[in-house]
């Protein structure tokens, strides 16, 4: 066993965006609390990038009963109340805790925290700065880190967790540039490594949004549930090319941004005559791809989202991010129309855990982007950031009351990873080439219309990559190697959970099946998947 | 789309220096820097750069382009570039530590009020709320270099706890103690900042601004405030005095083709008058005619920069009743320090002009060719101050060969020659050796703070760009003499 850099700690949390520094900060009041992140902790993950806000009950008029209503339907009522109970009923607390903690969320004019409209919600309960939303409560979070004593491992990638029998006993870290190992050990185990859309060809997610952690829990026995629910944002960037997938937020429709076809024609009238552009995301989102699949889309395989019959004061004044962003892309938006098209923007599924934030196997807990069931079917704008502090201080606590234990690391499992590392330095293939290739078959067959056939194929073509050997050129590309690796895995992962899923429900859509219910309606509940067993649990359907 | 670039490698594990490596990828259009880098890293895999979020909110990308700090997920790449890591201390080919900077970046120490803010507070701190911490100011800043400062994202922190009252820590001292005075307000900072934020003057000079309430003013600084209330002005007079050798009222030769009043600043009046004389012939020769009013008094820099500011009402009254009286519309400076502070700190009814700005947009008589090579020190109070650079090269163009360089603070602004004497000479006496090694007969700017640190620290004469002029007119003069004998 070469890896000699060795730690432990009572609790190791992995992933240092909103929920895995909320969980940190948790644990530590209860022993040694080691945080390890990809990234310059706060720079990773997709915290950062939130622009819209944070939902939480906190005015009269807004109930947690509307918030509860507003979240199922906007799941497809797939989500598991227990977990939506608590994300709404704690939300507004952990708001509460935040600003103590020196976050600076807008105030409107009575003094009170300014709340906005999102999508699928009848009350305007998300709190916001400005659109550096995300941006704000990792800063907070960070700032607070800065004065704990939590322990943190700067740029370094987990690529394993460690077990001892059934039970989470730490994991192996590598040093992402010099590809060097650390071995940690922990009583217990915060898995928050946030979301993985990267596994598709347009993403709105940050660079590690690769899916790591699922295949991490996967890999190492526990469950995952809906799998198959990813959401795609109607609105991302198209240009330019390298930057596609970049978000253009759902705020350029709501201050009035209309959405035209290359022919021109107002399209949104044929899908949602009613809400038009304001429809929720999964529909905007069909009707554009619709549009571009039937040959109506621009020649860069978009549609125009179109705010120039607005003031341009009022561009200025609401918009300035994205005014700012498009200027520098050449784009003036106050006189040309923006083109975009959908974008993999948020996987809502994940481990399966409790409302403590427990997995299903001892000594791990999972929350945020990572674990599933939060969000059902589909998520509104604005839970998610609630879900990293609701659930990031419960797996933190949970985490931090677990009992001290002597763990024995299994030398055998650190050389599995030896091995590993030492297959890649023979390999012959690229990382980025296989990485490219995944991308493109889970764009085309498993993203917003899928069939039996189109992800057969996916998982065809992931096995196929999955087989070869790929090679780093260098110590640094090893952590790009296992990274792919698991980017194949979590695409994996939601090809096998699609086919289980045999309806289409909220951001998934199977056209190759006929049905005859809705979401209220549905026979199902949960996909599940491990490596033990997978399959779709059935309902009582409500009478 | 093809693009060459430089990169700059270094593995301080197995190199002995840094080199250059050229590189040719194709990209797509409108590819930014990052998307080049990751071509250029499916060639070379060994390549090591930083990138996160790709939209300009995580801060982990800034790279140097051309010199310029900027994120390399927003900057278009261009083609012939050379791309360089920021200037801290590199880890690997483009990526550098940047943890002792952030560490510095703690959040506010909960203690004071605990509840939600007011939206008025909310509004004020925000400006200094937008950072994403990507480092690009600490990478340009010289104080930094020479003393033991903080940085300018960290002041920018201070200010944001100072301002939050739920911290009731004391972050003045804290700010003292990490360098608050050793900034020079170069505006380097806050020029490169991805998010625009305004560190010199909503961080820096507000910090000082409270230390000087709490008493915690540097003594010499008090000392310069002390002399402005009893002479008007911010220095001792000096040998001689340029409003003292001057009229009111300066015809030019020829027709009058525009009327300015003339604000000279303590610096030239006092110090450097003679520059400020041959001012004034290069303005009347080329058809200005000039109104100096006597009663005008220091423009308040010293104070706005030092954080004292009760004095400062009094100076900016004095001197915009000097010019209105005399219902002048246009005011032109030839000191930077006075020039940006006119421009920024007051509001006037007139417009202000630099020298340089007046003289292109006029046109001058052409002087004739000098046999000098130059090299120009832009000062950072006209660069960054008031983005001026063009008007100095077409003015000199003609006249003497400039050996370009690239810029840097001299170390004289912002109270710190006064106030911190050592960091003061140690920026000077480095850019001094800079401009030196250009090999030019003779430095030329445009600011008297600049021209007179450098004229300390150079073994090399310094002169005033309408010196030049004047001279380059001295010379048409003798030639046609010559020519008519
Ligand atoms: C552009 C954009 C805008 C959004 N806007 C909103 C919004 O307005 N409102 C809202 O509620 N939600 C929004 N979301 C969703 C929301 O931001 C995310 O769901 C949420 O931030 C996820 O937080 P997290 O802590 O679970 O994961 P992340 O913030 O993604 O953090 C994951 C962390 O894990 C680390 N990591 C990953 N893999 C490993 C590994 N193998 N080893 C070690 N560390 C690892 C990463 O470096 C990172 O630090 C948006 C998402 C995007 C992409
Ligand atoms: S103004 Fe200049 S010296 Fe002052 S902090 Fe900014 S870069 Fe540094
Ligand atoms: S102040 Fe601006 S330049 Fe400095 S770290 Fe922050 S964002 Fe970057
Ligand atoms: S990659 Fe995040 S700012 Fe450039």
């Amino acid at each position: 066993m070469r890896a000699d850099d060795r730690a432990s700690c009572h609790v190791l949390v992995i992933g240092s965006g909103g929920a895995g520094a909320r969980a940190a900060i948790e644990a530590e009041k209860f022993g040694d609390t080691i945080l390890i992140s990809k990234s310059i902790v706060g720079k990773g993950g997709c915290t950062p990038m939130a622009e819209g806000g944070y939902n939480a009950v906190l005015r009269t008029g807004d109930s947690c009963v509307l918030h509860e209503e507003d979240t199922f339907r906007g799941g497809a009522y797939l989500n598991d109340p227990d977990l939506v109970r608590i994300l709404v009923h704690e939300s507004p607390e952990r708001f509460e805790e935040l600003i103590r903690w020196g976050a600076l969320f807008d105030v409107s004019h009575d003094n009170l925290p300014a709340q906005r409209s999102f999508g699928g919600q009848r009350f305007p309960r998300t709190c916001y700065a400005g659109d550096r939303s995300g941006h704000e409560l990792m800063l907070t979070l960070l700032e607070h880190l800065r004065n704990s004593k939590v322990h943190i491992l700067q740029e370094m990638v987990v690529v394993e967790l460690l077990k001892e029998r059934d039970r989470v006993i730490g994991a192996v870290g590598m040093n992402t540039r010099k590809g060097e190992l650390t071995v940690i050990r922990a009583d217990s185990t915060v898995l928050a490594t946030g979301g993985g859309t990267r596994i598709y060809d347009i993403s709105t997610n940050s660079a590690t949004g690769t899916g790591d952690g699922y295949a991490l829990g996967y890999r190492a026995g526990a469950e995952l549930i809906d799998m198959e629910m990813v959401q795609f944002h109607p609105t991302g960037a198209v240009y330019p090319y390298d930057a596609r997938g970049r978000l253009v937020t759902e705020a350029v429709r709501g201050e009035g941004g209309i959405l035209l076809n290359a022919r021109d024609e107002r399209f949104m009238v044929r899908y949602d005559p009613e809400r038009m552009e304001l429809s929720t995301r999964d529909i905007v989102a069909r009707a554009i791809a619709t549009e571009i699949e039937e040959g109506r889309g621009t020649s860069r395989k978009g549609v125009y989202l179109d705010v120039t019959h607005l003031p341009s004061e009022q561009i200025e004044e609401r918009l300035p991010v994205m005014l700012e962003q498009f200027l520098k892309f050449g784009v003036d938006i106050r006189k040309e129309p923006m083109e975009v098209a959908p974008t993999a923007h948020h996987i809502m599924g994940g481990l399966r855990i409790t409302t403590e934030g427990r997995t299903t196997i001892p000594g791990l807990c999972a929350c945020g982007e990572v674990s599933g069931g939060v969000h059902g079917a589909n998520r509104l704008g604005g839970n998610a950031l609630a879900e990293t502090q609701v659930f990031g201080k419960r797996a933190g606590e949970t985490a931090g009351r677990s009992p001290s234990r002597t763990g024995r690391i299994d030398p055998l499992q650190i050389e599995t990873v030896e091995n590993r590392m030492e297959e890649f330095y023979s390999g012959d293939i690229p990382p980025w080439t296989v990485s490219r290739r995944l991308q493109r078959a889970m764009w085309d067959d498993a993203g917003i219309f899928r069939t039996e056939e189109g992800l057969n194929r996916t998982l065809g073509t992931i096995e196929e990559l999955l087989a070869g050997a790929l090679c780093a050129a260098t110590p640094q590309n090893i952590a790009e190697c296992f990274t792919v690796r698991n980017m194949c895995l979590a695409a994996s992962l939601v090809v096998r959970s699609a086919l289980l899923r045999p309806e289409s429900r909220g951001a998934h859509v199977r056209r190759d099946v006929k049905q005859s219910w809705d979401a209220l309606t549905s026979p199902y509940s949960h996909t599940y998947i491990s490596v033990y067993r997978e399959g779709i649990m059935r309902r009582e359907v409500p009478k | 789309m093809r693009i060459t670039a430089r990169i700059y490698r270094f593995d301080p594990v197995c190199d002995t220096a840094p080199r250059y490596e050229t590189f040719t990828v194709d990209v797509e259009h409108g590819a930014r820097v990052l998307h080049f880098l990751h071509a250029v890293h499916e060639r070379d895999p060994g390549l090591s750069y930083r990138y996160c979020c790709g939209t300009g909110q995580c801060g982990s990308c800034a790279v140097r382009m051309d010199g310029i700090p900027v994120l390399a997920c927003m900057e278009e790449v261009r083609d012939g570039i050379t791309i360089d890591p920021l200037n801290l201390p590199v880890k690997k080919d483009l990526v550098v530590d940047m943890q002792p900077a952030l560490e510095r970046l703690a959040g506010i120490i909960s203690g004071g009020e605990d509840h939600l803010l007011d939206r008025d507070t909310v509004e004020t701190i925000k400006p200094l709320r937008g950072c994403i911490e990507c480092l690009a100011c600490v990478s340009v800043c010289p104080a930094m270099e020479v003393a033991r400062f903080a940085g300018p994202t960290a002041m920018r922190q201070e200010m944001r706890r100072a301002l939050d009252p739920r911290d009731n820590s004391d972050r003045i001292t804290e700010a003292i103690r990490d360098g608050l005075f050793t900034c020079t307000t170069c505006q380097n900072c806050w020029k490169v900042c991805p998010k625009k934020i305004e560190i010199p003057a909503k961080a820096i000079e507000k910090l000082r601004a409270i230390a000087n309430r709490m008493g915690l003013s540097l003594p010499r600084h008090r000392e310069v405030e002390q002399l402005i209330r009893d002479t008007g002005r911010s220095i001792p007079r000096g040998k001689s005095s340029f409003l003292e050798q001057v009229p009111e009222v300066i015809e030019p030769e020829g027709k009058v083709r525009k009327t300015v009043g003339f604000f000279v600043g303590c610096m030239y009046d006092f110090r450097l008058p003679d520059a400020a004389l041959d001012a004034i012939e290069v303005l009347r020769r080329n058809g200005i005619r000039v109104i100096i009013p006597h009663e005008q008094v220091c423009c308040g820099s010293p104070l706005i920069r030092t954080g004292q500011l009760q004095y400062l009402d009094n100076l900016q009254r004095r001197n915009i009743q000097a010019f209105t009286s005399r219902g002048i519309d246009t005011v032109v400076t030839m000191c930077a320090g006075c020039g940006s502070t006119l421009k920024k700190d007051y509001c006037t009814p007139f417009t202000v002009k630099d020298i340089t700005e007046i003289l292109t947009e006029l046109g001058i008589e052409e002087p004739a060719c000098l046999p000098l090579r130059i090299t120009y020190h832009d000062p950072c109070h006209a660069l960054h101050g008031q983005g001026i650079q063009e008007p100095a090269r077409i003015l000199l163009n003609n006249v003497v060969d400039i050996i370009e360089i690239p810029q840097k603070c001299c170390g004289a602004g912002g109270g710190t020659r006064s106030g911190c004497p050592d960091i003061s000479s140690a920026l000077g006496k480095r850019r001094a050796e800079e401009l030196v090694t250009t090999g030019a007969d003779v430095i030329v700017s445009c600011c008297p703070f600049c021209e007179y640190q450098l004229g300390e620290f150079a073994d090399r004469s310094v002169k005033n760009i309408t010196t030049i002029l004047h001279e380059g007119y001295r010379e048409k003069d003798r030639l046609a003499r010559v020519h008519n004998r």
